[in-house]
C-alpha cells in the first residue's frame, strides 16, 4: 500500500502546481474566466482515452495469458476511464454553456461520439456486474474491452472527420497555435492528472486483489443456499 | 452568477471527483482488509 500512497501524494502535489498554473496563465480575448477550464477538460479526456487504450491492452493480454492481473488492469482502467471521461464532459458542457451559448448539442460529431463510448464502458461495467463467475467474466469483458476500443480514434478524429462545433485539436504534430504560457499550464495539467490515473488505477488493482482473496475464503450465498425444488413445493 | 465563480466550482467538481474515488478505495480496502465474517 506504501507505493500507492506516495503516488497519490505526488499526484495531490502535481495538481495542486497544475491549478496554480491554470490560474496563473494569461486568459483568452473572448472566453474570459472560462479559458482556465481547458486545464481541466484537455486532461481528464486525455485520461479517458488513455484509460480506455490500457483497457483494450489487458483485454487483449488477458485473453492471450489468461492471467488474473491483466482482468484486473482492464477492469480498473475502464472504471477510471468512465469517471475521467464523465467529469470531462461536465467541464466542456459547462465552457460551452458560456462560450457556444449551449451546454449539448446532439448534431455535433465530437460530443455524440463521446457520448455513445461513454455508455458502452458504462456497459462494460455492467457486464462484470452481471457475471458472478470469474473466469466469465474476464472473457466476456476482455471481448468487449477489446472491440470497444475502436471508438478511441473516432471519438479523436471526430473533429476531422466531420467539422461541426466543436473545435479542432489545438495540439498538432506540425505544431501549436496556443500561447507558449497557456501551452505549459496545459502540459503541466495533463502530466498531473496522468499521475493522478496511475496512482488511481495502482490503488484500484489493489483493492480487486485485495477483495477477491477475502472473497476466497467467503462461501457465496448462491453456493450455500439451494433453490426450492418444484417437485418438494407440490409435496406440500 | 459570476464567471470566476462558475470556473472555480467546476475545480472544486473535478478535483472533489478525484479525491472522493481516492477515498471510496480507501474504503473498499478497510473492508476487504477485515478479517471474514466482520
Amino acid at each position: 500500500m506504501k507505493r500507492v500512497q506516495i503516488m497519490l501524494l505526488i499526484a495531490a502535489l502535481a495538481l495542486a502546481a497544475g491549478a496554480l498554473l491554470a490560474y496563473s496563465a494569461p486568459l483568452d480575448r473572448l472566453q474570459g474566466e472560462f479559458t482556465r477550464l481547458l486545464y481541466v477538460h484537455v486532461p481528464t479526456l486525455w485520461i479517458a482515452f488513455l484509460a480506455f487504450g490500457l483497457t483494450a491492452l489487458g483485454s487483449v493480454m488477458y485473453l492471450i495469458r489468461k492471467k488474473e492481473r491483466w482482468d484486473r488492469l482492464a477492469a480498473g482502467s475502464a472504471e477510471l476511464g468512465v469517471l475521467f471521461s464523465v467529469v470531462g464532459v461536465f467541464t466542456g458542457m459547462v465552457w460551452g454553456q458560456a462560450v457556444w451559448g449551449q451546454a449539448w448539442d446532439w448534431s455535433d460529431a465530437r460530443l455524440a461520439t463521446t457520448a455513445v463510448m461513454i455508455f458502452v464502458y458504462i456497459g462494460y461495467l455492467a457486464l462484470r456486474q452481471a457475471t458472478a463467475d470469474p473466469e466469465k467474466r474476464a472473457r466476456r469483458s476482455a471481448i468487449l474491452g477489446t472491440i470497444a476500443v475502436v471508438q478511441v480514434p473516432l471519438v479523436y478524429f471526430s473533429v476531422n472527420l466531420w467539422r461541426t462545433l466543436h473545435q479542432t485539436q489545438s495540439i498538432r504534430p506540425d505544431g501549436t497555435t496556443m500561447d507558449p504560457e497557456m501551452l505549459v499550464a496545459l502540459l503541466v495539467n495533463v502530466g498531473a492528472f496522468s499521475l493522478a490515473f496511475i496512482a488511481l488505477l495502482m490503488g484500484r488493482m489493489l483493492v480487486t486483489r485485495l477483495e477477491l482473496v477475502a472473497g476466497a475464503d467467503t462461501e457465496l450465498a448462491g453456493d450455500t443456499v439451494s433453490p426450492p425444488r418444484l417437485s418438494e413445493i407440490e409435496d406440500v | 452568477m459570476s464567471d470566476a465563480l462558475i470556473v472555480a466550482g467546476t475545480y472544486v467538481v473535478v478535483y472533489g471527483a478525484t479525491i472522493g474515488y481516492a477515498v471510496y478505495l480507501h474504503r473498499r480496502r478497510k473492508k476487504a482488509e477485515q478479517p471474514a465474517g466482520r
